[in-house]
This record gives C-alpha cells, structure tokens and sequence, in this order.
C-alpha cells in the first residue's frame, strides 16, 4: 500500500469537515423549512409586548408558520406571519396571542374558522383578533372602579360624617316627627268631615244603581240585534256551500274544467313527452344527450383544463437567469469572461448553458497516426476560440450538485449557499486527462448589491502547466421575464 | 531622587517595548498580507503546513471537545435539575460550543500544538542562520515560510472548529440522554429551538481570526529569534502566552460586536 500523499490527508479533513458543518446547518436550518415559502397575513393587535420576530404562529399547537415582522401602524402593532403554503386559513379565523411555559414565551394562536368558506389571500389582514386578558389593563380598571367607589364613600362620608352631618340628620327625624304628629292631629280635628264624606260617597252608587234598573229593556234590544246579524251569516255560508257543489258536479265554466277528463289527459300526455325527452338525454340519445352523458366530452374537457393548468404553472415556475462573469487572473495578468443562461424549471432544479472566452484559448490535440505506427500529437491553442459549459443541476437545501460539459470538457461542481445564498462557495473539477492533473478550480461569490457579486478563488490550483493563477473579478446576475417566456414557446401577455 | 527617576525610566522603556513589539507584529501581518498577493503560491508548501496545523490537530481537538461537551452536560445538569429544565442542557451546550468554547478551546489547542511549533521551527532556523541564507539566495522568508503558515491556519482553525463543535454536542447527547436519562425528544428540539445558524457562522469567523492570530504571533517570535537555544526556547513561550492571552481577549471583543 503506497503512502497516503499530503493533499489526499488535507482533502479528507476538509471533506469531512464541510460534511460536518454541512450536516449542522441542515439540521439547525430544518426548522422553517417550507415556511420560507409561505404566503404572508397580517394580523393587528393592541399590544404584541413579549411576540418575537420568529415566534411560533400555531392551529391547535401544530405549528403553521412564524412571525416575520412586527411594524407599528397607527399606534397598533402590525404583526406580519409566514404561513406554510400547504396550509389555507379561512377568512374568518381568528388570532390571539398566548402564553406558553414557565419562562412566558409568546406565540400566536390561529383559531380556523368555518369549513369551506373563502381562504384569505397572501398580504390579506386577519380580522377577528382576540383581545387577550391583560393583567395589566385589569388592575387598571379594577383600580379605576375603586377609584369611583372611594369618591362616592368619600361624598357620603362628607356628606353624614362630622357634626354637620349629624346635625341634619337630627334634624331630619325631628321634622318626620312632627310631621306624622300633625297629620294624626288632622285626623281627628276633622272627624266630622271625613264621615260627611263617605255618607255622599254611599249616595253616588245608590243613584247609579237606579240608573242601571231603569235602562234594563233597551240592552236586551241590542243583544236581539246582534242575534240577527248571526242569522245573516249562516244563510251566506250556506250560499258559498252550494256554489262549491257546482262546481264539484262539473256544472258552470270553472266545474266543467275541473271535472273534464281530457283535460287531465292532455296534462298527463305533456308530462309524459317531457320525462321522455329527459329520459332520453339521459341515455344520451340526440345531440343534446349525447354531448351531455358521453364520458369523453368530460374527459376532454378536464384534460384541457388540467393541460392549461400544467401550462401556466410550468410558465410560472419556469425561471430563466442571465448572468456575466468576469475574472482578473494576476498571475497570467489577463481577463476571463463567462456568459451563462441558468434555466431552472423547478425549484431545485436548473440546466446551465454558456460561453466562457479563456485567454488561453481553446486546445485542439489530434493524434496522427499514419503507417509507420509512430503517433504524432498536435496541439494547437486557439486564442480566439471559445468554450462551452453545459449542466445539469439540482439543489439539495444548502448543496448544488452540478455536472456535464465545463470548460468544453467533462466535469462536475458544487457549491455550498450560505448566509441566505448570499454567499457562494464553488468547487469545480473537470478536464480530466491522463497526461496532465484536473483542472480543479475553488471561490468563492459575495453578493454586494442585488445583481452584483464579488468574487475570488484559485484557478487550476494542482496543474502541472504552470496554468494555477489566483483571480479576482465580479460578476452579474438577474433574472430574465422575457426570455422565459420565450423559452416556453408560446408567449403569454403579462 | 534617583531610584525614582529610575522607576520611571524602566516603567517607560517597558511600555515602549511592548508599544514597539505590536507594531513590529502589525508591519509583519502586513508584509504578510502584500506577499500574500504576490504569485506564484506554493501549494505545495500550503498543503504541507495544511497537513501540519490541521490534520494533525484532529485527535487533540476531538478529545477537547468531547469533553468538554460532556463536562458541560454534567455540571449543567445539576444547575437545571433544581428548577426541573435539565432539557435546556442540551441547548446550553450547543450554545456555549458553537459561540465560544469550540472557537477558544481549539484554537488554543493550535496554539499549544501548531502555533508553538511555528515559532520553535521559524526561532532554529532564525539561529542556524537558515533565514539569512534564504535572504542570500534572493528568496524572500515572509513569503516562503511565513505565508504558507498563516494561511493554513486561517483555512484549518474554522474546519477544526467545526469538528470540535459536532464532536462536543454529540458528547453532550450521549452524557445527557444514556447517562442521565433526559428525555431524547426534548434534549434535541431545544437545540434546535436555541440554535441558530448565525451562531455556527459567527464561531467559525472568530476561529478564522484566532487562526490569524495564533499564526502571526508564532510566526513573529519564531522570526525574530535571537540568541541561540535559549532564545528559541523563549520565544517558543512566548510565543504561546501572547497568543493564548490575545485569543481569549480579543474573544471578548468580537463577542461584543458580533452579538
């Protein structure tokens, strides 16, 4: 076994250490996965004091998303969540802010509302907020009933406390003494009235009395009418009876349209025709039937309408990225440039095409053999000579794993995203040849701005051609609308 | 009169050498720094001290971080239990691992190990006159000895940081869900609820500079070595006290700013 070399010791440690840290952040950034691809709702409460940006927002303790901003708005907290697209939140839910475990972590609960109603849309405000029982605002008012009830004591204390107080109310009883002993005196100093008073009083009903008697017969004749009136009614009544024998007879315009039989028939024959025709484009007779019972027109119809449903979500995920790099190598003192189209059909997924102008050209080796077995290689430098890079790509949360055509040559990359993909760390190794060490090539991409990016790295860092060279440049990227739309085939207005 | 004018005399000549001293070791960094851009670089040459201050490291610094992970685990938990959080160890530990102690306790250990090397190595060749030969054959130290140094260690501190870390929290979990019986569940979700990835990111650029740190200081000694075999030994020590000394307080600093 052949000694391990110097690199393979430090290549393996590094190996092993990025694997480690690599493995660390995904489980550290695990949590809020999904969420970060949630859809945002507001929420206003009175008072948010103790909510965190990143507290948990929770549906019967599941967690759903977290709080992404808080923002003051007319003297209320504006409190902004993140939920998990795969969860929909009906427009009349509610939100409260609740307390959890002893420390007194806050975290906002999401009560859904009625099945099937109508789900709030992104940036749309959560209505019904459930005030949450302050301590604080309860002592204030508990304090604030006190307060009323100690002015009203304190008036009646004033009022009846002290010598004054006392005083009136003395003064009070004396009067309502006074007063019943004057009235008992009325009573009986005017004796002799009061009785006078009920003698006439006796007098009055006696003389009503009389009246009553007297006017006897004249209320038996109203009763006697009233009989008569009744009498009248009944007679009416049995006119109305009569009428309705006619008619049940068949006798007169209206009884000979009920009782006629044809007419029954005719009704009947027209519903049978309408159950016919009813029956029949049920079975799927006629063209109206046919178009409404063959299967295939459903069929159709859902096929095209899942067809341009695919199509315009494939055009919204469709993501097309153009991008510029340029690099300064300063041992070779000369510009590399790089042209990339990224294609990203999916989320995590991507095709890279470009052109790369290398100052070095491009190399063309021919071997030549002719009879005498003796090979002859040409290599020839074409300075003007362009490169391509062609990649497939997919993305495993911080990792790209990327391959294909680098440089013209087989190959493959990966880059580790991190500070939020703002920072880009690029591992390339292609141009894999017998005679001569792998272009290997490490750097690193610092966003600055949105579009632009700083980088540095090391180009062909083990070649044996004296081809390693550090370099410095920049580059751009942004993303491109119209060209995605043209790469979709068909344009869609916007 | 004079004793006092003597105090005063040696009380300023010691200040001045340390004034002095710092700023021979900033115009070191920086002649470090500008043939640093200078090509070609020796890969070669990287690897090597790659090799050196990582590699070499990896046992030291996993048997630091074991257990200083299951250190932690034990005495936390005997703090936690009396108000009955002992599943907030967990997350105290990664806290404490990933912020502080896996930064400070490995690039200490460098030190002890690579950074006193450094400066032992750099201190004989400086007294066999090695470096001046360098000098006559029109190649330049700094950038032959030095540099290939201080960017292993810049490149190899934040990688052993990042074992010491893994390693202390797996320490952590075996003390504290097999021995002490804490609940697996709660141990690792309160990680994760603690844990964020600025905490990871914010260790690894302090043990980048303590990695600077503990190279130029070695480095700097080693270089200017005088007097013989003694000198070396000295500068040997001296090397690893400033450095373990300017580790633990510029820590403090960088935690201000960075938290």
């Amino acid at each position: 076994m052949g000694s391990i070399t110097t690199e393979a010791k430090v290549g393996l440690f590094i190996l092993i250490g990025m694997l480690l840290l690599g493995y660390m952040t995904m489980q550290v950034g695990q949590r809020g996965v999904g969420i970060k691809k949630g859809y945002n709702v507001d929420v206003v409460f009175d008072n948010v004091a103790g909510l965190n940006k990143y507290s948990s927002v929770q549906i019967a303790g599941v967690e759903v998303g977290r709080v992404e901003d808080i923002l003051l708005k007319d003297g209320k907290a504006l409190v902004r969540l993140r939920i998990t697209p795969s969860v929909t939140l009906e427009k009349d839910v509610s939100a409260a802010i609740k307390t959890r475990g002893v420390l007194g972590d806050k975290y906002i609960e999401i009560t859904p509302g009625t099945r099937g109603m109508a789900a709030l849309e992104p940036g749309e405000q959560i209505r019904n907020v459930e005030r949450q029982a302050d301590i604080d605002r309860l002592l204030n008012q508990i304090s604030a009933i006190a307060d009323d009830v100690k002015t009203v004591s304190g008036t009646l204390s004033n009022v009846l406390g002290g010598q004054a107080g006392q005083d009136s109310i003395g003064g009070l009883l004396e009067n309502m003494q006074a007063l019943t002993r004057n009235i008992n005196s009325l009573v009986v100093s005017n004796e002799a009235t009061i009785r006078s008073m009920l003698l006439n009083a006796q007098e009055l009903t006696n003389n009503l009395n009389r009246v009553v008697v007297q006017n006897d017969d004249k209320v038996g004749e109203v009763i006697e009418n009233l009989r008569g009136a009744s009498r009248e009614m009944e007679k009416t009544f049995a006119s109305f009876s009569q009428i309705a024998d006619e008619v049940n007879r068949g006798e007169g315009t209206i009884g000979q349209l009920m009782k006629d039989n044809t007419t029954i028939t005719n009704l009947n024959k027209t519903l049978a025709s309408l159950q016919e025709v009813s029956d029949k484009i049920n079975q799927g007779k006629g063209t109206l039937g046919k178009l409404v019972n063959d299967e295939e027109t459903v069929n159709n119809l859902n096929q095209s309408l899942s067809g341009i449903n695919r199509y315009v979500t494939k055009a919204e995920q469709f993501r097309t990225f153009l991008g510029y790099r340029g690099e300064y190598l300063w041992d070779k003192s000369n510009f590399k440039s790089y042209l990339d189209i990224k294609i990203q059909p999916k989320q995590d997924q991507f095709y890279l095409l470009g052109l790369v102008s290398d100052p070095r050209g491009r190399l063309t080796v021919r071997d030549y053999t002719p009879t005498g077995n003796v090979t002859t290689r040409t290599e020839e430098w074409d300075k003007s000579g362009l490169l391509f890079n062609v990649q497939i790509g997919k993305r495993f949360r911080n990792v790209v794993l990327r391959g294909g055509i680098l440089e013209s040559t087989g190959g493959f990359g990966m880059d580790y995203m991190a500070l939020n993909d703002r920072l880009k760390l690029t591992f390339e190794a292609f141009d894999f040849s017998s005679d001569r060490n792998a272009h290997l090539k490490g750097y690193a991409d610092v966003q600055l701005f949105k579009y632009l990016y700083l980088t540095g790295g090391w180009d062909d860092f083990i070649s044996n051609r004296g081809n390693s060279s550090g370099f410095v440049g920049f580059s751009i990227r942004f993303e491109d609308d119209d060209l995605k739309y043209l790469l979709t085939s068909t344009p869609i207005p916007k | 009169m004079k004793p006092f004018s003597a105090s005063l005399d040696y009380v300023g000549r010691t200040v001045m050498h340390y004034v002095e001293e710092m700023g021979r070791i900033m115009t070191l960094f920086f002649s470090i720094l500008f043939w640093m851009m200078r090509p070609p670089l020796k890969a070669r040459n990287i690897f090597k001290q790659m090799e050196f201050v990582g590699v070499k490291s990896i046992f030291v610094v996993v048997l630091t971080g074991l257990f200083t992970g299951m250190v932690m685990t034990l005495q936390g938990y005997h703090g936690f239990r009396l108000f009955g959080a002992e599943t907030m160890v967990g997350s105290t530990v990664a806290l404490g691992m990933t912020r502080e102690l896996g930064p400070v306790l490995t690039s200490l250990m460098v030190t002890a190990r690579a950074g006193s090397a450094m400066a032992a190595e750099l201190g004989t060749m400086r007294v066999t006159e090695q470096i001046d030969a360098l000098y006559v054959m029109a190649a330049n130290p700094i950038k032959h000895l030095i540099v290939p140094r201080v960017i292993a260690s810049v490149l190899m501190v934040p990688l052993l940081t990042v074992v010491a870390n893994f390693v202390g929290i797996a320490g952590s979990y075996f003390v504290g869900v097999n021995l002490l019986n804490i609940n697996e569940g709660d141990f690792i979700n309160n990680i994760y609820k603690m844990l964020e990835l600025n905490d990871i990111y914010s260790g690894l650029v302090k043990a980048a500079f303590f990695g600077l740190v503990l190279s130029v200081v070695g480095c700097y000694k080693g270089f200017n070595t005088t007097g013989g075999a003694e000198g070396v030994g000295r500068a040997t020590t001296q090397a690893v006290v400033i450095s373990s000394i300017t580790i633990l307080v510029s820590d403090y600093f960088l935690t201000a700013i960075m938290f």
